[in-house]
């Protein structure tokens, strides 16, 4: 199975563990990327190296993959985006992202497409959903214009800076692609 | 050690798993609640079970109690209650309620409830998840609706029922009203960590906890 495709202008690939850091760490160094998730900022370059490889074990035991998306031509990184959680007697999955603020609609309804397909045709698996930090606005709102259903909010879920967040949720089915 | 202790509620109480237990678990699985659990045709798995229960509480993983309803002398295996997906760091975890057919709401609920307060005292848990699959008895929701449980969300085909059949999951939650419990070290502020065989005062304010 090739899990490295192409969407648009965009390319989706697996990362290199020690190729991609630096472009990760640039993305995930800005709190507005992944605040929705919640999750700190990182502060130090070793850090994406970690990410790195605690993506590459976790893709290692099917249980999680992300993907570096970039642009086709220039190859600068735009997103991230994976799926973890990956339930495969549910046939179910957990999607995230963290977006440079150029991302917006347009652009995802370019790249999730192709995401969405490998994810329901490539893997089968039936159900996708999102968890995300509630009232993360532009997140939402780029949810429902991919299609995603919001199913409701999960409270206090994660323990972050003090305080207990509250967790939305938003869903996709293979079904729904259909309908 | 002893990670899982007995507890009484009215008409009856909650304890531990044992080896003895294994036809009384093969039976409760006989009748399975959650639409698309198979009954198992052998008790291969159960003493395994009993080995898991003891694991995933040492480990602060999960917690399971067999159900029983009688008086001392006259008491009846009617069902298990279980903690699963429990974070100890996010102060959550999710029950769940296997029961007999005998086993009444009353009782249901009693069980219930003494094993969340229990999970809030001793570990200072603030949030309890209860997952109902669409095909379950619709009367446990009221049930949970009266333990003060509401429900936060439906998850679309959250679960699967078949090869290619799924029902919808409502998700309840319960939180307590009461504050987070002060970080310290093992030892620390009365706590005797995992082991109920140490000193356990019982009392939240004495393990790190505030006041509500």
């Amino acid at each position: 199975m090739n899990w490295n495709f192409s969407a648009g202008n965009f390319s989706l690939r697996l990362p290199v563990t020690d190729q991609d850091g630096d472009a990760l760490y640039e993305l995930m160094s800005v709190q507005a990327q992944v605040d929705h998730l919640p999750r700190q900022a990182m502060t130090v370059p070793a850090q994406a190296l970690d990410e790195l490889r605690r993506m590459a074990m976790r893709f290692e035991t099917r249980e999680a993959a992300f993907w570096l998306v970039e642009g086709m031509y220039d190859k600068q990184l735009v997103a991230r985006i994976g799926i973890q959680k990956i339930n495969w007697m549910q046939l179910a999955a957990q999607l995230q992202w963290e977006l440079y603020s150029a991302i917006e609609l347009p652009e995802l309804q370019e790249i999730f497409p192709a995401v969405a397909n490998f994810i329901f045709d490539e893997l089968n698996l039936h159900r996708l959903e999102m968890r995300l930090r509630e009232g993360s606005e532009k997140h939402e709102a780029l949810l429902k214009g991919l299609g995603f259903t919001f199913e409701g909010i999960l409270p206090a879920q994660v323990e972050y800076e003090g305080d207990s967040v509250n967790m939305a949720v938003w869903s996709l089915l293979s079904s729904d692609r259909r309908a | 050690m002893n990670f899982t202790p007995e507890l009484p509620f009215d008409g009856g109480r909650v304890r531990p798993l044992t080896y003895d237990d294994v036809d009384a678990l093969f039976e409760i699985y006989q009748h399975p609640e959650i639409p698309g659990q198979h009954a198992p045709d052998n008790k291969d798995n159960l003493t395994r079970m009993v080995d898991l229960s003891v694991q995933m509480a040492a480990t602060q993983r999960g917690m399971m109690w067999l159900l029983e309803v009688g008086d001392e002398g006259s008491r009846e295996v009617q069902g298990m209650v279980s903690a699963y997906d429990w974070q100890p760091s996010q102060l959550r975890t999710m029950l769940r309620v296997d029961g007999l057919p005998q086993l009444s709401s009353e009782h249901r609920a009693a069980a219930l409830n003494t094993c969340l307060e229990f999970m809030a005292s001793k570990y200072h848990l603030r949030n309890f998840g209860y997952q109902w699959i669409a095909g379950q008895d619709e009367a446990i929701k009221t049930l949970l609706e009266n333990c003060g449980f509401t429900l936060s969300a439906t998850l679309r085909d959250g679960w699967r029922t078949g090869t290619e059949s799924f029902a919808d999951v409502a998700q309840f939650y319960k939180l307590l009203d009461v504050a987070k419990p002060v970080p310290g070290r093992l030892g620390e502020q009365d706590n005797p960590g995992q082991n109920l065989d140490k000193s356990f005062s019982g009392s939240a304010v004495n393990n790190g906890g505030g006041e509500a």
